[in-house]
């Protein structure tokens, strides 16, 4: 019987072990970068991503190419394309590309294989996931998908001159800001031949090729991602040789660092004011973002809390400085408005809490003491029950459901729940957040009449020339003021922990889902 | 010395078990303590003090400090030892109340009773109970009475399997097959002659399922599925420790309901020894040999 | 025994269907789906939705995509995961190895550790070997695992550098046994720590069971001495109810890592299996329940023939 168990117990191990060790022989001496993820990527097919998170851009970044590079403050840097301008009255930009740049096969990307992957992303027949970013471009429709027997506002001028002709008028710094990071360019001349409708079941898609500043080496889906650097990539190459990424639980990250088992974590090392602390006891150093990276919003459902009275004064009766300085412990502010401070576009409204007059408009909006219901993550817990008791102050009644981000997003779209707390990464554009949200297509908020909405939204977008945007900005908010369809919260700024071991890194732009790894250099042990 | 302990009821002999008792009354202490007083000392577990701020330390006013929305520990200390006592205790008590009959059905019957109630059991213990847990969550919610019934019925199989186990050999047993022989009625075999002899790793099980199901709110809640806030248990109030800061320089934060959940399994699994020698005479396993 | 055998297989078989169709119903009764969590990060439009859906096959009616799923496993194919379109037969077939490597590890240690100190734990109560024994069972019963998991990387990791925080290797690959093994005691321990007790109190509690029983008696009726007894008696009349608990650890081991396997970052099942509970990707949540089903339905009748060798009255009681 014993015998049988050790029999037992040994086979498993056994088992494990050959399982593990299998195909895989040591290599020579290599330099490894140790990156850390809190959150799995999906696809490695930038344009098959269901998610379309942050987590599966930032791993795209590092294995296609894009246009530019975009930092936290909004300046942009060459990185496929050299340079680029304005062309047709603004209706198109050109980009010149890097003639340096190739696919990790060796082929030179040229500005054909840029048209090619917009005109096969947004054909018709593509199973293409997110590719509405197209649709600003001319020749499709609104959801991206290329009509018909108009010209798409993609094409190769020659082999590195690419043409891209928008809808609206467009400046060069307004795509890139908005868009950039959804511009890839795939290795086309794989994929000749294919029936777009085949194109994601390619095998490509399990060992990509791109001509981003890594190479794919080989994948453990969603929990390592294991990539050789790129040494031939135009901006240069890290002085490590491969880089390892591990998808960990967030309480491991910090641990991690400091334990010397990780070199640096997305997104730009982020910490808590509190951990802040405790890395820098254990000699790390720790700097502080210059530019707002997280706005904060109150989602709420205007269909169940239909009157806008009702709405202002849940406005009013949160202490949105009590619940920033809960959440980011100092490191952000306050606002009135979803217009990201520090850019070309400005907000005059201001937010204060005013317990009497929000009971009078709870009074007045015909609130009838209901119980609403409000969802969040199970981290902003905290926040939620802060807020549920600073409107039982004013006298309105909240149950909070703690869910995950699936059943939060999916609950807000049913109008399962009344209010939702979200979070988001703010853009540097006057419409970063309404545009997409104001819409038929993505009307989370349940407003009835979204036609006042669209009617600023579009003068917006159609509007050049900064003044006339802001002063039909400044109308578009006030009637966000006086609907309260969301509320937003703040703008909170984060504190980035250095590596202890990488030099050069641009910690702050990863906020933008990209970043500089091709700068970034081992510190001298 | 065995005439006299047999003599006597299984409570006699549990009450002069002198280890077992003090487990029962300092458990007991811990139920009157969290449902009385939070009344009298007219604690608020769901209110943020925001002058004494966040995370502040202990002091003469919260003295266990306050947690990340400035809420007094020690006010949430006792309300969520009454939500992690309930679900530790009733969802056992469930497990044990579906699991024991169905076992000793399933032992002692066998055919047709043994076929389903071990198919049912195989289908239920074929998923590592983490899974269905989740799984269920998402369905129904996550309430500390959903959490309970969850726990509580999926943990039923364990029991069941171990009462199965210990029938299969026991029915075979000589005063078993003599009490049959005699004529006497199933339940009353099951009852006088099968249970006791089956039951004493069921009576030290219960009181661990009962610590493991505190422990599971606990892993729930780390993962995202546990207990609806603001309400407290000892389970989400330990998972603060799952931040490096609060780990190493606020222990006042983790230690008090960490230091809760072992006294009280301590203190169950005390209960269950010694509910174990009470109902089992054959053997002593605190005081001599047999 | 060839008779028995065979039933046991048959029975086994309605178990497995049953539970192919709980988890469906559960997952699909679970609210929001991956269509949800496109809007997380850019503003996905409905239209972008619909088209994920119609290429998933989500907008067809429940029971039917059931009994595509049914049929595709009906001939090996566990179907793509809906988060990345990869098979899921290979996506779990990457994680098996760690996983069992990673838990089998924990267990053995676990029995290796429970066995002995319960067997003496029971033979002389109230010893040290007895406060040991309870002092375990009290750690593993009363301390959550991801406290025992940061404790530890606290411990080792950050404060006295021996051992990795994360990860199964230091280069993203097989780089020798030392490394691999190194990158394993901490989570290893962890699982080993999170499963002993209950094998330690079972182990004890078996053990004293069967010093009551006559044959024990008899034994040292005839003269046997206290070691031999225990060893060669009492040990064996417990090892029924201890290889009850052995055995049925196995699944919930295997689920049970989820927590360790989240924060160290180890590619095993448990965070293929958490990752698609949480992103709502029910073919790899339902893939890797086929898988460890089958693995339970297996162990469940080992366990069966188990009882069966160890106790003739049980082969032969009433077949």
């Amino acid at each position: 019987m014993k015998r049988l168990i050790a029999l037992l117990m040994a086979a498993v191990l056994a088992l494990g072990l050959t399982a593990c060790g299998e195909k895989k022989e040591p290599t020579a001496e290599q330099i490894t970068g140790r990156y850390g993820l809190s959150n799995a990527w999906d696809s490695l097919m930038p344009y098959n991503s269901p998610s379309g998170s942050n987590y599966t851009r930032i791993i795209c970044d590092k294995i296609y190419d894009r246009l530019a590079y975009v930092h936290a403050d909004g300046t942009l840097d060459p990185r496929g394309a050299t340079s680029w301008e304005s062309a047709d009255d603004g209706m198109a930009v050109i980009f010149h590309l890097d003639e340096k740049a190739a696919f990790h096969d060796g082929t030179p990307v040229t500005a054909q294989h840029w048209a090619d992957t917009i005109t096969l992303m947004t054909d018709p027949n593509c199973p293409a996931l997110g590719r509405s970013v197209f649709s600003v471009l001319a020749g499709t429709d609104e959801n991206g998908v290329a009509l018909e027997g108009e010209q798409l506002g993609a094409e190769a001028v020659d082999d590195h001159t690419l043409k891209l002709t928008f809808k609206r008028p467009t400046t060069p710094e307004d795509f890139l800001l908005d868009k950039n990071r959804e511009f890839y360019v795939l290795p086309t001349h794989l994929m000749e031949g294919v029936d777009p409708a085949q194109i994601m079941e390619l095998d490509l898609w399990d060992a990509p090729v791109g001509s981003g500043p890594c190479k794919f080496v080989e994948e453990i889906p969603g929990s390592q991602l294991v990539l050789e650097i790129n040494k031939d990539y135009q901006l240069g190459c890290p002085d490590f040789d491969q880089l390892v990424i591990t998808v960990m639980d967030k309480s491991n990250l910090l641990p991690s660092l400091i334990s010397g088992d990780l070199d640096y974590y997305a997104f730009g090392g982020n910490v808590s004011v509190e951990d802040a602390e405790t890395a820098r006891a254990s000699g790390l150093e720790v700097v502080e973002g210059e530019v707002p990276n997280t706005f904060y919003e109150l989602m709420l459902n205007c269909e169940t809390i239909p009157s806008a009275e009702v709405r202002r004064a849940i406005d009013l009766a949160l202490d949105k400085e009590a619940l920033c300085l809960q959440s980011t412990q100092g490191l952000g502010e306050p606002t009135a408005t979803d217009v990201t401070p520090g850019t070309e576009y400005t907000c005059s409204l201001t937010w204060e809490r005013d317990v009497d007059q929000a009971r009078t408009l709870l009074e007045q909006g015909g609130y009838d003491g209901r119980t609403y219901t409000l969802a969040c993550t199970s981290n902003r817990s905290g926040l939620a029950s802060l807020m549920q008791q600073e409107l039982a102050e004013v006298g309105m009644n909240v149950t909070i459901e703690t869910v995950d981000s699936a059943a939060l997003f999916s609950g807000m779209a049913d109008g399962k729940y009344d209010m939702a707390i979200a979070s988001h990464t703010p853009g540097a554009l006057p419409l970063w957040f309404t545009e997409s949200r104001l819409s038929e297509g993505n009307n989370i908020f349940h407003i009835a009449d979204l036609e006042p909405y669209t009617y600023y939204i579009e003068q917006i977008s159609a509007a050049s020339g900064w003044e006339t945007r802001q002063v039909l900005l400044d109308k578009l908010q006030e009637l966000l003021a006086d609907q309260r369809p969301f509320i937003p919260l703040w703008f909170g700024r984060t504190l980035h922990v250095q590596s202890p071991t990488v030099d050069n890194i641009d910690y702050p732009s990863s906020s933008f889902s990209n970043e500089n790894i091709w700068a970034w250099k081992m510190k001298e042990a | 010395m065995g005439e006299t302990r047999l003599d006597r009821s299984p409570w006699a002999r549990f009450r002069v078990d002198r280890r077992a008792m003090a487990c029962l009354i300092v458990l007991c202490l811990e139920v009157l303590a969290v449902l009385l007083l939070p009344l009298v000392l007219d604690l608020e577990p769901n209110v943020s003090d925001l002058e004494a701020g966040f995370w502040a330390p202990p002091s003469a006013e919260h003295l266990l400090g306050t947690d990340d929305v400035g809420r007094d520990l020690l006010a949430r200390l006792f309300s969520g030892g009454r939500v992690s006592l309930f679900i530790g205790l009733t969802s056992a008590a469930i497990s044990a109340a579906v699991g024991v009959p169905l076992g000793l059905l399933a032992g002692y019957r066998r055919g047709a009773w043994e076929f389903w109630i071990m198919r049912l059991a195989d289908i239920f213990q074929t998923f590592p109970s983490i899974v269905l847990v989740l799984c269920l969550v998402t369905v129904v919610g996550p309430s500390a009475s959903n959490i309970v019934l969850v726990l509580g019925l999926l943990g039923w199989t364990g029991i069941a399997r171990l009462v199965y186990g210990n029938t299969l050999a026991v029915r075979e047993r000589e005063y078993v097959l003599a009490a049959k022989a005699l004529g006497a009625r199933t339940g009353t075999i099951l009852r006088r002659n099968v249970l006791p002899n089956v039951v004493s790793p069921v009576w030290c099980s219960i009181p661990l399922r009962a610590g493991r199901a505190i422990l599971s709110e606990s892993s729930l809640s780390f993962l995202g599925f546990g207990i609806r806030t603001p309400q407290a248990s000892w389970g989400n109030m330990i998972q603060y420790a799952s931040n490096l800061t609060v780990l190493t320089t606020r222990p006042w934060v983790w230690v008090p309901p960490g230091l809760c959940i072992i006294l009280t399994v301590l203190c169950l699994a005390g209960i269950g020894d010694g509910l174990r020698d009470a109902l089992d005479p054959r053997f002593d396993s605190r005081r001599s040999r047999p | 025994m060839g008779r028995y055998l065979r039933r046991r297989l048959l029975t086994a078989i309605p178990v497995f269907f049953g539970i192919t169709i709980l988890v469906f119903c559960m997952l699909n009764l679970a609210q929001g789906s991956i269509l949800d969590l496109m809007g997380e990060g850019s503003g996905a439009t409905d239209a972008d939705r619909a088209a994920l859906a119609a290429s998933l096959g989500l907008d067809l009616p429940l029971p039917q995509r059931y009994l595509m799923w049914l049929g595709d496993l009906l001939r090996g194919d566990l179907g793509v995961s809906y988060a990345n379109g990869k098979p899921v037969a290979g996506l779990i077939a990457q994680r098996v190895g760690p996983s069992l490597l990673l838990t089998g590890t924990g267990v053995v240690l676990a029995v290796a550790i429970a066995l002995p100190l319960g067997v003496l734990a029971a033979w002389k109560p109230r010893s040290g070997w007895d406060k040991a024994a309870s002092a375990l069972s009290l750690i593993s019963f009363g301390v959550p695992g991801f406290f025992l998991c940061l404790a530890g990387i606290f411990l080792f990791s950050v404060t006295l550098g021996w051992l990795p925080a994360n990860g199964m290797y230091a280069a993203g690959r097989f780089s020798g046994v030392a490394d691999l093994i190194r990158h394993l005691i901490l989570p290893a321990g962890v699982v080993c720590l999170s499963s002993v007790g209950e094998l330690v109190k079972q182990t004890r509690a078996a053990c004293l069971e069967a010093l009551g029983e006559d044959y024990i008696r008899t034994a040292r009726a005839k003269g046997l001495t206290d070691g031999a007894v225990m060893v060669r008696h009492a040990f064996r009349g417990a090892l029924i109810p201890v290889l009850t608990t052995i055995l049925s650890h196995i699944p919930h081991i295997l689920g049970g890592s989820v927590v360790v396997e989240q924060i160290f970052g180890w590619p095993g099942m448990g965070s293929l299996l958490f990752s698609g509970i949480s992103g709502r990707d029910y073919t790899v949540v339902m893939g890797v329940t086929v898988v460890i089903a089958l693995t339970v339905l297996l162990t469940n009748l080992l366990l069966d023939l188990v009882y069966g060798l160890a106790d003739p009255r049980v082969r032969y009681g009433k077949e």
